[in-house]
């Protein structure tokens, strides 16, 4: 089960509206890359994990990804409040808020709206541990480049904490990995897929 | 920066600090050294968070330390004033 607190993982204060950027920003929330499809991968993935270790990373990795979407719908919030329409229509913002006003929308920067298309549950360990490790790196690419856009030290500073969240995450998983390798056959890891077939 | 913010920044850094010990024993569940540091950033979370909401309202839903109504309160953790 889950219990919500009533903080952030890592305070989110940003003084002035930028609807330009939280165009950008919002694909973390529902892109391709972003905060909802890592948790729902993690937490989809766990089942079918043949070991205690992975179990256990995917279960506490997927649960800190909510608090990551969480930062991120917060980020976009606050880059949106008190907008005037003249505002709203020189950021571009007008194609979004036709539909959204200012609530805040699991879709990708592009305009498209969250899919669980964006993620894969193999029940293969190998596959699925290899998806993690790149889909953290994919993570850190999208960050660094809102980071690219982002002047303001306000917003700059919660996505760097969740660029660096992935890079930490890159780290666990690829020990993961390797506990998994290491209960294998070395000469061939790929002869059984460990989390369906008895050896 | 207000005293109750400061205090809100100590249990979000020995919090953080928490939980990135508890992912790395994921992997490393023999490791002694992390887990004793682990039960020292507990008992610091515990205390500064018991401070906390003692002063100013509840941060966990199921909180012995607060009364009901300040939980449904403002600020919620999106707005700017709680962070």
């Amino acid at each position: 089960m889950f219990v919500y607190e009533k903080r952030l993982q890592h305070p989110v204060k940003i003084k002035n509206s930028n609807p330009q950027l939280a165009k950008m920003i919002i694909t973390q929330y529902g892109g391709p890359h972003g905060e909802i499809g890592a948790s729902l991968r993690y937490l989809s993935q766990r089942y079918a994990m043949p070991y205690p270790e992975l179990r256990a990373i995917l279960t506490d990795i997927g649960t800190e990804e909510l608090g990551h979407l969480e930062m991120v719908g917060t980020i976009v919030y606050q880059l949106t409040r008190n907008l005037t329409p003249e505002q709203i229509k020189e950021a571009g913002f007008d194609t979004y808020f036709v539909d959204h006003t200012t609530g805040v929308y699991p879709i990708a920067a592009s305009g498209v709206p969250f899919s669980a298309s964006t993620f894969a549950v193999t029940g293969d360990t190998i596959a699925d541990l290899h998806e993690d490790l790149s889909a953290e790196q994919k993570a850190r690419m999208s960050y660094d480049n809102i980071l690219r856009f982002a002047d303001d030290p306000d917003v700059r500073e919660p996505i760097k904490f969740l660029r660096a969240r992935e890079i930490v995450h890159f780290q666990r998983f690829g020990e993961g990995l390797r506990i998994l390798t290491d209960k294998l056959d070395s000469k061939n890891f790929y002869a059984f897929n460990p989390s369906f077939d008895k050896k | 920066m207000s005293e109750k913010d400061a205090l809100r920044r100590r249990i979000y850094a020995v919090e953080f600090a928490a939980w990135e010990l508890h992912l790395f024993l994921d992997t490393h569940p023999n490791n002694n050294e992390a887990a004793a540091k682990l039960e020292e950033y507990r008992m610091r979370a515990e205390k500064l968070r018991k401070e906390f909401e003692e002063k100013y309202g509840p941060i966990g839903e199921t909180t012995q330390n607060t009364s009901r109504w300040a939980w449904i309160s403002d600020p919620w953790p999106w707005e700017k004033e709680a962070n």
